[in-house]
C-alpha cells in the first residue's frame, strides 16, 4: 500500500479540461497530488528540471500546440529516467486508430474525455487504483494497457 | 489466280500454233488444186493438138485421094494448108511438151513420120502424073496407109503417156488430199472445243469481276461516306512503288478540297502542329525500317488556324512481293475534349467529396468539444449546487441537460454517418458470422439486461468493410432492442439465403446476378408499412424522443452502409407484430 | 539481438531482500514471501536504513497488521489466480479467501475495499485478466486455450471480461502487443545499424 499520494501530472493546453481535472481529482477518496502543464514543450522542461521528484502517472492530451501529445509520448519512452511513469492519453478523439498507435507508442493508458463530471471522475480512480495495483502488486509493466 | 494465267497462256499459244497449222495445210492444198488444175489443161491441150496434127494430116491425105480420084485441084487445098498449120501445131506441141522429156522423143518421131507421110504424099502426087501411075499410086497409097497407121498409133502412144502421166498426177493428188482434212477436221475440232471451254470460263469470270467490281463501286462509296460521317480518314501507302494515297476525307478533314495537294508526308506535316512533328517522323521511320506500326496521337493545325486532335493507327497488308501500310486517322478531338472536361469533373467531384467529408468529419468533431464541456459543467453543476438551487432552476437545469444530451448524440450520430463513406474505405474478406458476434459482443450488456433471444443463422463471407457491417448489425439489432414490446420476450432472427435477381422481383436488376438476402426479424413493436420507405430518410422518425430515445440517424446510416457495398436494404412492419429488415448484398 | 525475458519477481526480491539484510549483518528467515522474521531487534536506525534501501527497489515494510491482512489478500488471490489445478468450479474466491485466512469473507472483502478502493472481486479480476496478458505475451496459447486454463465458463464470458478491465478486446490486445514487438525490433534494428 502506498502511503505516499499518488503524483499525476496533466499536459493539457485547454483551461476548462485543467479544470475538470483538478475538480475531479479533489473528490477521489485516494490521496493524490495534482499539477498541470499548458503545452508538451513546457512538459518536458518540466520534467528535465525536477528529475528527483517524477509524477507517478503522466496524463497527456493528444492536441497540443508546439509539441502534440504522441510526439511527447515518444520522447518520453525514449528518456532512460521517464520510462518508468506510467502514462495515460487523455483525449476527445476515440478512433480505433488513435487508441492503437497510443499503445503502440508506449502509452499505458488510454482515456476518452467523458461528457459528464461523475464518469470522469470514477475513471481517473479506476486509473490511479489500477496503477497503485502495478506498483505495489509486481504486475507486468509491459502489459499495462487500459482503454477507458 | 496465276496459275489460271499460265494455263491460259498455254492454251493460247496451243491454239495459235494449231491455226497456224491448219493454214499452212489449207494453202498447200490450194496450191495442189491449182497444180492439178493446170496439169489438167495442159493434157488438154496437149491432145488438142495431136488431135489437130491427126486431122490435117488425114485431111491431106483425103485430099489427096480425092484429087487423085477426082483430078480436082481444090482438093489439094487441105494438103497444102496441112502442111504448114500441121508445122505450126508441132510448134505448139513443142512448147507444150518443153517440160515433159520423155513425150519429147515420141513427138519427134511423130514428126519424122508426118514428114515422111507428107513426103509421101507428095510423091504420089508426082506419080500421079507420070506414066506408072496405077502402080506406084497403089504402092504409094499402101506406104502412105501403112504410115498413116503408124502416125495414129503414135498419136495415140502420146496421148496413153499424156493420160498416164495426167491420172498418175491424180492418183497422187487423191491420196494428199483424202488424209489431210480429216486431221485438220480432229484438230480443228478439238481448238473449238478449247475455245469455247475458255470462252464459258472467261465469260463466268468477266461476270465474277463484274460484280466484285460492283461490290468495290459499293463499299467505297460506303466507306466514303463512313468516313465522313465517322469524322475519319484513310492513307494507303504502296510500299514498293512509294505511292501514297490519302482519302478525300483526310483533306477535309484538313480543311482542304479532296486532292488538293499531292499526297506526300511532308505535306501531310504542314498540318501537324509543330510539337508533334516528331511523333509523325519517328513513326514513319519505325514503319519503313523496323516494319512496325502502332497509335499515334497528335495535334492538327487545320487549315483555318483550328487546333485538333488526331488519333491514328496502322496496319500492314501483305500482297505479293510488297507490303501496302493502311493508316485510319480519326479526328478526336470532341472526345479528348470531352475526356478532358470529364477528367477536371471528377477531379473536382473527388475534392468537394474530400472536402465535404473532412468537413463534416472537423464540423462534428469541433462541435463535440464545446458541447462535452457543458455536459461536463452541468455534470458538475448538478453534483455540487443542485441541492442549492430552487425547484424550478433544478427543473431547468434537468431540460438543458436533457436537450444537451440529444444533441450530443445527433452530432455524434451525424459524424458516424458522415464517416460511413466508401472512400478510401478497404473492401476485406470478411466473415459475416464473426462480425455479427462482435457486434452481440458490443451490445452484449443491453441484450442480458433484457429478455432477449437471438437466433442466428450462417452468414457467408464476403468483401466487406469490416467495421461498417458491424455497424450495420449494431444499428439494427440495437434498434430491434429498443423497439420491443414490454414484458414478452422478444426474439430477434437473423437467416440468410442466397438468390438470384430473376426470381426477387423486388430488387428491379435486369441483369442475371447473385445476392445473400440477410433478414433481420423481430416480434416487436413493428411500424406501419406506409412508413417503410420513409424511415430510411435521415432524422426521420416515426416516435417522438419522449416515447422513444434516437436520433433518426441510426437507418440512414444503415442505407449508406448498404449502398457503399452495392446492395439493397428494404423495410417491412406491421404495427404491433414486428418488423422485417431485409439487406441484399452482391455474392461477388 | 533481441531477447524476450521473464522475470520471476520473487526470487529478484528475495534476492535483494537476502543482500540487505546481510549487508546489515542480521540474522534472518524468509518465512514466505512476502515475511521475513529476524532474530533480534533492530534499532531504529537499521530499520530506516533497510526501510530506505530496500524501498529503492520497490520494497515496502508493510506495518501495520491491516496492510499485513491486506497484502495476505492480495497474495492469495494471486495464488489463486495462478493455481493451474482444475478446481472445482464452484470453489469461488470467496471460499478459497476465508478458508485461506481464516476469517469471514464479508470481513475481507469489507476491510479490502476499504482500503484499497477497490472490491476483492475487481482485483480478482484484474490479476485474471493480468495474468492472460502474461500468456498473450509470452507463451503461444491462443485465446480459447487461455480462456480454459483461467477457468472462464466461455470464450464470450472471458472476451467480455477482458474488454471490461482492460478497455481491449483480447484480439486487439494482441495485435498491439504484436505491433510494439514489432516496431521495437525495428528501433533496435535501427540502433544496431548505427
Amino acid at each position: 500500500m502506498q502511503n505516499e499520494s499518488t503524483y499525476v501530472l496533466l499536459a493539457d493546453d485547454d483551461e476548462d479540461d485543467r479544470l475538470f481535472f483538478k475538480e475531479a481529482f479533489e473528490a477521489i477518496r485516494i490521496k493524490t497530488i495534482v499539477k498541470t502543464v499548458k503545452d508538451g514543450v513546457e512538459l518536458l522542461n518540466h520534467l528535465a528540471v525536477n528529475r528527483n521528484k517524477l509524477p507517478h502517472i503522466l496524463f497527456l492530451d493528444l492536441n497540443m500546440p508546439f509539441k502534440s501529445g504522441m510526439e511527447c509520448l515518444m520522447e518520453i519512452r525514449k528518456t532512460d529516467y521517464l520510462k518508468h511513469i506510467a502514462i495515460a492519453i487523455y483525449s476527445t478523439s476515440a478512433s480505433e486508430q488513435d487508441i492503437e498507435d497510443a499503445f503502440i507508442n508506449g502509452a499505458n493508458v488510454y482515456i476518452k474525455k467523458p461528457h459528464d463530471f461523475d464518469t470522469l471522475r470514477k475513471l481517473l480512480e479506476k486509473v490511479v487504483t489500477i496503477n497503485g495495483h502495478y506498483q505495489s502488486s509486481g504486475l507486468n509493466r509491459d502489459g499495462f494497457l487500459l482503454s477507458l | 489466280m496465276s496459275k489460271y494465267s499460265i494455263f491460259l497462256k498455254i492454251i493460247f499459244v496451243i491454239s495459235l500454233f494449231i491455226l497456224l497449222f491448219i493454214s499452212s495445210i489449207s494453202y498447200k492444198h490450194a496450191n495442189s488444186l491449182d497444180a492439178s488444175a493446170e496439169l489438167l489443161s495442159h493434157s488438154y491441150k496437149v491432145q488438142i493438138q495431136l488431135e489437130q496434127i491427126q486431122q490435117l494430116v488425114t485431111d491431106a491425105e483425103t485430099g489427096q485421094r480425092g484429087y487423085i480420084i477426082t483430078h480436082d485441084s481444090a482438093f489439094l487445098t487441105p494438103y497444102f494448108n496441112g502442111r504448114s498449120q500441121v508445122a505450126k501445131s508441132f510448134a505448139t506441141l513443142k512448147n507444150l511438151t518443153a517440160n515433159q522429156p520423155y513425150l519429147q522423143d515420141d513427138v519427134e518421131e511423130l514428126e519424122k513420120l508426118i514428114d515422111l507421110r507428107f513426103s509421101r504424099l507428095s510423091n504420089s502426087l508426082l506419080v500421079f502424073s507420070g506414066p506408072q501411075m496405077a502402080e506406084l499410086l497403089a504402092r504409094n497409097m499402101l506406104s502412105g496407109n501403112k504410115l498413116m497407121n503408124d502416125i495414129h498409133s503414135k498419136i495415140n502412144q502420146i496421148k496413153d503417156l499424156e493420160k498416164a502421166n495426167f491420172n498418175n498426177h491424180q492418183i497422187k493428188y487423191k491420196q494428199e488430199i483424202l488424209f489431210t482434212p480429216f486431221i485438220t477436221l480432229v484438230l480443228l475440232l478439238f481448238t473449238l472445243f478449247v475455245f469455247i471451254l475458255s470462252f464459258i470460263r472467261i465469260n463466268k469470270d468477266l461476270t465474277k469481276l463484274r460484280k466484285s467490281n460492283d461490290k468495290l463501286l459499293i463499299s467505297a462509296e460506303a466507306i466514303k461516306q463512313a468516313e465522313i460521317i465517322g469524322e475519319f480518314c484513310i492513307s494507303i501507302w504502296n510500299l514498293k512503288t512509294n505511292k501514297l494515297t490519302y482519302s478525300d476525307n483526310l483533306y477535309r478533314l484538313l480543311g482542304c478540297e479532296p486532292q488538293s495537294f499531292e499526297a506526300t508526308i511532308d505535306n501531310f506535316l504542314k498540318f501537324v502542329h509543330i510539337d508533334d512533328r516528331q511523333i509523325i517522323t519517328t513513326g514513319v521511320q519505325d514503319l519503313l525500317q523496323k516494319h512496325e506500326t502502332y497509335s499515334r496521337f497528335y495535334r492538327i493545325i487545320r487549315n483555318d488556324g483550328q487546333e485538333r486532335f488526331f488519333k491514328s493507327t496502322g496496319k500492314f497488308v501483305e500482297n505479293i512481293g510488297y507490303s501496302t501500310h493502311i493508316s485510319v486517322i480519326k479526328d478526336v478531338t470532341q472526345v479528348h475534349i470531352d475526356n478532358l472536361i470529364l477528367e477536371k469533373k471528377n477531379r473536382e467531384l473527388e475534392l468537394s467529396n474530400k472536402e465535404l467529408a473532412s468537413f463534416n468529419q472537423i464540423a462534428s468533431h469541433d462541435l463535440q468539444e464545446p458541447l462535452r464541456k457543458i455536459q461536463t459543467f452541468i455534470s458538475l453543476i448538478a453534483e455540487r449546487e443542485m441541492s442549492t438551487m430552487s425547484d424550478s432552476c433544478q427543473n431547468y437545469f434537468y431540460r438543458i441537460e436533457t436537450s444537451v444530451d440529444r444533441m450530443r448524440k445527433l452530432i455524434d450520430d451525424l459524424l458516424l454517418f458522415s464517416r460511413t463513406s466508401k472512400i478510401d474505405k478497404i473492401f476485406e474478406e470478411s466473415d459475416l458470422n464473426q462480425l455479427l458476434k462482435n457486434t452481440l459482443l458490443e451490445l452484449s450488456e443491453e441484450i442480458d439486461q433484457q429478455n432477449v433471444h437471438i437466433e442466428c443463422a450462417l452468414l457467408p463471407a464476403l468483401r466487406v468493410i469490416p467495421f461498417q457491417i458491424e455497424q450495420l448489425f449494431k444499428n439494427l439489432i440495437s434498434n430491434s432492442l429498443k423497439y420491443k414490446k414490454q414484458h414478452s420476450e422478444q426474439i430477434i432472427k437473423i437467416e440468410c439465403e442466397k438468390v438470384i435477381t430473376k426470381t426477387t422481383p423486388i430488387l428491379n436488376i435486369a441483369s442475371d446476378s447473385t445476392y445473400y438476402k440477410i433478414t433481420v426479424t423481430d416480434n416487436g413493436l413493428g411500424f406501419e408499412q406506409q412508413y417503410a420507405e420513409q424511415i430510411f430518410t435521415i432524422f426521420k422518425r416515426l416516435h417522438s424522443s419522449d416515447q422513444y430515445p434516437g436520433t433518426g440517424i441510426g437507418l440512414s446510416i444503415c442505407k449508406k452502409i448498404v449502398e457503399n457495398h452495392s446492395g439493397f436494404i428494404f423495410a417491412e412492419g406491421k404495427s404491433g407484430i414486428g418488423a422485417i429488415f431485409t439487406i441484399f448484398l452482391p455474392a461477388d | 539481438m533481441r531477447f524476450i525475458i521473464q522475470i520471476d519477481i520473487n526470487i529478484v526480491g528475495k534476492k535483494l531482500l537476502q543482500e540487505h539484510l546481510e549487508r546489515l549483518q542480521l540474522n534472518y528467515i524468509l518465512k514466505s514471501n512476502s515475511e521475513v522474521e529476524i532474530a533480534e531487534t533492530i534499532s531504529c536506525d537499521k530499520l530506516e536504513e533497510l526501510t530506505l534501501g530496500l524501498s529503492n527497489y520497490g520494497i515496502e515494510i508493510i506495518e501495520n497488521n491491516k496492510d499485513i491482512l491486506i497484502q495476505k489478500i492480495k497474495d492469495a488471490i494471486i495464488e489463486f489466480v495462478y493455481l493451474d489445478e482444475e478446481l472445482d468450479i464452484r470453489t469461488n474466491i470467496s471460499t478459497y479467501l476465508s478458508e485461506k485466512l481464516n476469517y469471514r469473507y464479508s470481513y475481507l472483502a469489507n476491510l479490502f475495499s476499504s482500503t484499497t478502493f477497490t472490491s476483492i472481486e475487481n482485483f480478482t479480476q484484474l490479476q485474471k485478466t493480468e495474468r492472460a496478458k502474461h500468456l498473450m505475451i509470452n507463451s503461444k496459447l491462443n485465446c480459447s486455450e487461455i480462456c480454459w486454463k483461467l477457468n472462464y465458463s466461455s470464450l464470450a464470458h472471458f472476451s467480455r471480461q477482458f474488454k471490461k478491465v482492460t478497455g481491449l478486446s483480447p484480439t486487439t490486445f494482441k495485435r498491439i502487443i504484436k505491433k510494439m514487438r514489432v516496431a521495437n525490433t525495428e528501433e533496435l534494428d535501427i540502433e544496431a545499424g548505427e
